[in-house]
């Protein structure tokens, strides 16, 4: 999760138009503590069931916990892109999963 | 030797593997919606995440293994 704070501003736009949900089968309070001590920007779900990651594929059977697997949803709601598994500590992750984002959020010309 | 051989021939199979989990969606497939609840650093939030709030944005949805792990 560390790499994902690190990359939030370049990859995830500072959140712009762009929502990252972080998901696990950990409790809210969990993730809230986790998130607070590491100060992670961003929104957590709580799959204490699995019925999401069971529902997207990414249930991992024998742990019973969910793979580190990601899906970009676009605009339409539908999935635009997705790595099964998605390799967090891969440099070139990041910049296909870029590269996807780019052609779903138009480039920001805010002036900051 | 033939007594060894006989009692790892006696020896119960391994217990089959796990069924896999299904398959992860492929891109195009319109994405399933969800009412999970949310947390952010700021604490827990008081109404769940959906993903149809965010409809008209990106977004994606990062799975992982645990809190306070590299998963």
């Amino acid at each position: 999760m560390n790499a994902y704070r690190d990359q939030y501003a370049q990859v995830f736009k500072n959140g712009r138009n762009v929502v990252l949900l972080a998901i696990s089968a950990d409790v809210d309070t969990a993730l809230a503590s986790w998130a607070r001590d590491a100060d992670y920007p961003v929104l957590f779900g709580s799959d204490t069931g699995s019925a999401v990651g069971k529902a997207y594929g990414a249930y991992n059977a024998q742990y019973k916990l969910d793979n580190r697997n990601l899906f970009v949803v676009g605009p339409d709601g539908r999935i635009a892109y997705r790595a099964t598994p998605f390799r967090e500590i891969d440099p070139t992750s990041y910049t296909e999963l870029g590269a996807a984002i780019n052609k779903l959020v138009p480039a920001d010309t805010t002036a900051h | 030797m033939s007594l060894v051989l006989a009692a790892l021939l006696q020896q119960p199979a391994a217990p089959p593997a796990p069924p896999p989990g299904p398959p992860a969606l492929e891109v195009g497939v319109v994405a399933p919606d969800f009412a999970i609840p949310g947390a952010t650093r700021y604490g827990t939030l008081k109404n769940p995440v959906r993903l149809s709030d965010y409809k008209g944005k990106t977004v994606v949805l990062a799975f992982f293994f645990k809190a306070r792990t590299r998963g």
